[in-house]
């Protein structure tokens, strides 16, 4: 899966959400952004600055209240449900803080899940689970199931799930806020690893020592964006 | 078709995830489909040897009898009785007896007083009784074209006399009727339908004219209908049988007595289909119930699937599927368990096994019925789960 030519992979335009009927929350105030194939980024800004609902609409998990939201090109709002899943499953992968693993599932069975529905005969699904499995350094543990491994190990099944589908852009939910450091360290590196011309990672986070292994930072606060530092990816 | 199949394996995966909660839900329609295999096979195989000695006997055997007119002694049917029956298209066959009266009849092998002399109803009977009758000898031959063109002396006992007779299979055996010896040349066997002709002796029809007397008119009619013709055919009888004469003719269905006392206890049946199809129905509200709750349980799994790319339409179809499983599953080993209550309780009280095979397949499409709208509600429920909202971002 590969980005429609020298567009951004995803656009914001003017985007805003809000929240309730009578008590109305403004998460996210007029925010306009571009995310490129080759970014590694990161968001960070305290409790309440937007971050989430940032992420759940980067991941066509909602919809903006007001303004665009453009994935490869496609406006998301023009989708029916039916193609924002299609457009979740095909080019974006999650990895969320709690991992979200699916309990009664299997190391690969969780990652399959992300193939299913596709039309892949069962065995190139599993084989393809296999190889993703490899690429996180968990080949030997494909048949274990969530509780019978480490935080580390279930967010690296997670990254697993994220990239078995060959995204165009990886969605991070604080990846290692729930993880120790020698665990964290060993999931950035693998984050790392995960950087290509073809493909954007975003990490969603308030850990100022893993946003600055980024490329570039973006500061939220009151639902807006109020930094956009690129340092280059020879930082 | 690869889709179908994920989604068949999807929903395999979460029912076997939780086996505990899964049997739960299934015991709605395994009690539902049991209680109704159950109560129908009991209460019919409570009857099952009636039914199994009547599908033995078979229901199309009539018997026509002369009503007689007043002050006449014995009353018998036109001499062309059975050329008449056999023309009524529904009917298979036809054979009649003429009973004589007051005929002695001592057993004999040489001897004279081998046993005690006593009346025995002695019957003029056509060669195609045992057919039209349907039962075979139980001792060497029936009365044949033979022995009428021979004028031969040949008698065939019922299968109760033989036994009061003692007598010897293959044993050369005579019979004194009145003052004539006949040579015994079979046994009829049992005749259930007709016991009164387990007594009797058959002799043909010129033995009874030259012997006895007799005037050869039928007194006894017996018709073999046509499958599922029975009640038309004795109902057309006695116009048939009787056209022109004077006397009326009566028909009876001998295995009419045995069908009614072959029919199963209907009121306990209804009673206790009515308790499966109950127990069906609460068992669809614990589907709902527990399937309701565990979509609330599983709110971050279908999070987690929304967020892979699974649909909304996706999601519905994997409950709805676990529903109809659930439904497949209990239906079959309620099923299977009611018939295992029936073996039981069959062997243990010696009934004949009935079951209910044709009515299975509805009883367990209702059970799989009553879980898929069961699972309805709990599988749109979970397909309008907001992701967002199961997943606890940032």
């Amino acid at each position: 899966m590969t980005g429609s030519g020298s567009g951004p992979l995803l656009e914001l335009e003017g985007v805003s959400r809000v929240y309730g009927d009578e008590v109305q929350v403004h998460a996210l105030r007029e925010v306009s952004l571009e995310v490129h194939a080759g970014d590694f980024l990161s968001i960070i800004g305290p409790s309440g600055s937007g971050k989430s609902t940032m992420l759940g609409l980067l991941g066509c998990l909602d919809l903006p209240s007001s303004g665009t939201i453009r994935i490869d090109g496609q406006d998301v709002a023009s989708l029916d449900d039916a193609g924002r899943s299609a457009l979740r499953g095909n080019s974006i992968g999650f990895v969320f803080q709690q991992f979200h693993l699916i309990p009664h599932l299997s190391a690969v069975g969780n990652v399959e899940a992300a193939l299913l529905y596709r039309g892949l005969r069962p065995s190139a699904r599993r084989e393809r689970a296999l190889d993703a499995l490899d690429r996180v350094g968990l080949a030997g543990r494909a048949s274990h199931r969530p509780v019978q491994m480490s935080g580390g190990e279930q967010q690296r099944v997670a990254i697993a799930r994220a990239i078995v589908t060959a995204p165009l852009m990886i969605l991070a939910d604080e990846p290692t806020g729930a993880l120790d450091s020698a665990n964290t360290s060993q999931v950035l590196d693998i984050f790392r690893d995960l950087r290509s011309d073809e493909r954007a990672v975003v990490m969603v986070t308030h850990d100022l020592n893993v946003a600055a292994t980024t490329d570039r930072t973006i500061s939220m606060r009151d639902g807006r964006i109020v930094a956009d530092d690129a340092r280059g990816p020879d930082r | 078709m690869t889709r179908f199949v994920d989604l068949l394996s999807v929903a395999w995966a979460g029912l076997t995830a939780r086996k505990s909660r899964t049997l739960l839900i299934m015991l709605g329609p395994i009690v539902g489909v049991a209680a109704m295999v159950g109560a129908v096979g009991l209460t019919e195989s409570a009857k099952g040897d009636l039914k199994a000695k009547l599908a033995q006997l078979g229901t199309s055997l009539i018997v026509a009898q002369a009503g007689g007119a007043f002050g006449q002694q014995t009353p018998t049917l036109p001499d062309d009785a059975v050329v008449r029956a056999a023309a009524i298209p529904t009917v298979a066959g036809a054979a009649a007896t003429s009973e004589l009266s007051g005929i002695v009849a001592i057993p004999t092998v040489g001897s004279k007083d081998f046993f005690a002399a006593f009346p025995v109803p002695v019957q003029a009977a056509d060669t195609a009784l045992p057919q039209v009758l349907e039962v075979p000898m139980s001792e060497g031959r029936w009365l044949d074209q033979a022995d009428l063109d021979d004028h031969a002396r040949s008698a065939v006992l019922g299968a109760g006399l033989a036994k009061q007779y003692g007598y010897l299979r293959g044993e050369i055996r005579t019979i004194r009727l009145n003052q004539t010896d006949y040579g015994v040349v079979g046994v009829l066997g049992t005749v259930q339908l007709d016991p009164g002709l387990d007594n009797a002796v058959f002799i043909t029809e010129w033995s009874a004219k030259n012997d006895f007397g007799s005037g050869g008119d039928p007194t006894t009619l017996y018709v073999r209908s046509r499958d599922g013709r029975t009640r038309a055919t004795a109902s057309a009888l006695p116009t048939a049988v009787n056209l022109g004469g004077s006397n009326s003719v009566s028909t009876k269905i001998p295995s009419d007595a045995l069908q009614a006392s072959a029919q199963a206890d209907k009121t306990l049946q209804q009673t206790a289909l009515f308790a499966g199809l109950l127990a069906l129905a609460v068992g669809g509200l614990g589907i709902a119930n527990v399937m309701s709750i565990s979509v609330i349980q599983r709110s971050t799994e279908i999070g987690i699937r929304r967020a892979v790319g699974h649909t909304r339409s996706q999601i519905a179809a994997q409950f709805l599927l676990e529903a109809l499983f659930v439904g497949v599953l209990g239906g079959l080993i309620g099923a299977a368990l009611g018939a295992g209550i029936v073996f039981t309780i069959s062997a243990i009280a010696h009934w004949v096994v009935v079951l209910a095979y044709r009515q299975m397949p509805i009883w367990i499409g209702l059970a799989i019925g009553v879980s898929v709208v069961a699972g309805l509600s709990p599988s749109i429920k979970a397909a309008r789960l907001e992701p967002l909202a199961t997943l606890r971002l940032g």
